[in-house]
């Protein structure tokens, strides 16, 4: 079992997370750590479990045993732990889920207030300044449905942004997109990554990931089963399952 | 045999007291069913078994009894239990349970269609269950809400009339007084028939202001994108 250096350079542990939907297993004793700052990309076929792995990081996902400590408070049933997590983990996802009902700024203001008990003042603020940095400040006052779907997910960046996480957790944040849209959004993510952020990102952009990943994973049927650099996995990947994944999305 | 408008301009208070008693019992009933109707929708949802239990009890007893013998239950069950009310009183209240399983099932299936995204991105910025229900959710559900809601209101209304039987002094009840009167059956339930048609189709009305009003206001930020489009299939197409 791995463990880092010291309990507090770990954003995230998980220690022999285990999972079942009904009599299914999608996560087989998960033993997974991320260092602060690290960058992750999480990789494997449709139905490994990915989805379910970084959903159990915020608790969007029960786990029936196992422990997860993210940020050093250790995710009980206790509801306040899962809330006092939430607050400083952020996620985006595959559809964006903006709220629609809400203006692009009112998405990013409205947990700031809510939850953090922002004035409106210092949430537009910060969510100008968020909003500016992912490039759609121009489009704060639009609706989601208003703009594209590289500009949704930037806001929808941005709205996490706004709650100053210290983890971010990507699910297949571009594979929802246009083709012509996916830069846009990975290149905001590089720009992330390249101030520090600690980053657990499911997807299949390879690229990307040999950019900015510290670390691929490659998950089957509910088990990590290769963990490495990118140099290392790419180009000499050690188990057979992980060579035929990348053969196939390589080509 | 002529149609006689003077039983009808003898008798236009008690007309007009009726209406007004209908109008009034249908609005409180329909009001507090709404609200009764929320925590049983939002049990009905729930990831507890016990709750989704009574709440489909709850919903099933309603709606498979005639609204008539749910009011005798009322009548006869509260005394019982040592709860005296007036009979109007009693039979808003039985209007008010037996409308709330209807509203129930409107508003479970109008948050049902609110893609789960929407609570789960709710939940992963930090807002707790009833901050995401009450300013993600809900205010999606309107739009769905609305028609479905307007028809069963209207039902109410009509249901009002069983009051009669328990002698709540309401537009039937007081058809039937004038028609012991009177003996002029046909004009007085004529009359009385035409009263509720006025009454349901001004409600019905405002109900369909209100339905354009909020179109009007989601309209324009709801005209659905191509890739709004394939969002909404995309998302019908994954496992729940
Ligand atoms: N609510 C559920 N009930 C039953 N099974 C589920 C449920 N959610 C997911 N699963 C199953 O769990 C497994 C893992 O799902 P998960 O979404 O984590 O996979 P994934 O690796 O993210 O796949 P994808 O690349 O398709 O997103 C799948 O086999 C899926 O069918
Ligand atoms: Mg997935």
């Amino acid at each position: 079992m791995q463990m880092p250096a010291k309990a507090s350079d770990a954003a995230v542990l998980m220690r022999s997370v285990s999972k079942w939907y009904g009599q299914f297993q999608v996560l087989k004793d998960i033993d997974f750590d991320v260092a602060k700052g690290e960058r992750v990309v999480i990789c494997g076929p449709s139905g490994s479990g990915k989805s379910t792995l970084i959903r159990c990081l915020n608790r969007l996902e029960q786990y029936q045993s196992g422990q997860v400590v993210v940020d050093g408070i250790a995710l009980t049933d206790d509801a306040r732990s899962v809330d006092e997590v939430r607050r400083e983990v952020g996620m985006v996802f595959q559809h964006f889920n903006l709220f629609p009902h809400l203006t692009i700024l009112e998405n990013c203001t409205l947990a700031p207030m809510s939850v953090r008990g922002f004035s409106r003042k210092a949430a537009n603020e910060t969510a100008m300044r968020y909003l500016s940095r992912v490039r759609i400040s121009d489009h704060a006052h639009k609706y989601p449905s208003q703009i594209s779907g590289g500009q949704q997910q930037r806001a929808a960046i941005a709205r996490s942004l706004c709650m100053n996480p210290k983890v971010m957790l990507f699910d297949e944040p571009t594979s929802a997109l246009d083709p012509e849209m996916v830069t846009e959004v990975l290149d905001t993510m590089v720009g992330l990554a390249e101030e520090g952020m600690t980053m657990i990102c499911v997807t299949h952009e390879m690229g990307f990931a040999r950019r900015v990943a510290d670390r691929v994973i490659f998950m089957d049927r509910g088990q990590i089963v290769e963990s490495a650099e990118p140099s290392v996995f790419f180009d000499a990947p050690k188990h057979a399952r992980t060579r035929l994944f990348l053969s196939q999305i390589l080509h | 045999m002529a149609f006689d408008f003077n039983v009808i301009l003898d008798n236009w208070a008690l007309f007009a007291r009726g209406t007004w008693l209908t109008i009034v019992i249908a609005v409180a009933a329909v009001a507090a069913g709404f609200l009764i109707s929320m925590p049983i929708a939002l049990m009905a949802l729930s990831h507890r078994r016990t709750l989704r239990w009574i709440a489909t009890a709850y919903v099933e007893w309603f709606r498979n009894i005639p609204f008539i013998v749910v009011l005798y239950l009322f009548f006869y069950g509260l005394p019982f239990f040592n709860l005296r009310l007036p009979e109007a009183i009693v039979g808003t209240i039985a209007l008010a349970f037996f409308a709330s399983s209807y509203f129930a099932e409107i508003i479970r299936g109008a948050i049902l269609a609110v893609p789960k995204g929407q609570m789960e991105a709710a939940r992963a910025i930090g807002m707790s269950y009833f901050q995401g229900l009450w300013e993600i959710v809900a205010p999606q559900t309107v739009r769905l809400l609305v028609p479905p809601s307007t028809n069963t209101s209207i039902s109410m209304v009509k249901e009002t009339s069983v009051l009669s039987a328990i002698t709540v002094a309401e537009l039937t009840y007081q058809g039937l007084v004038v028609q012991g009167e009177t003996f002029a059956p046909f004009e007085v339930f004529l009359t009385t028939a035409a009263v509720y048609w006025v009454v349901t189709a001004i409600f019905a009305h405002f109900m369909h202001r209100a339905e354009r009003a909020f179109g009007a206001a989601q309209g324009a930020h709801q005209a659905r994108s191509s890739l709004a489009d394939k969002y909404l299939l995309i998302g019908a197409r994954r496992p729940a």
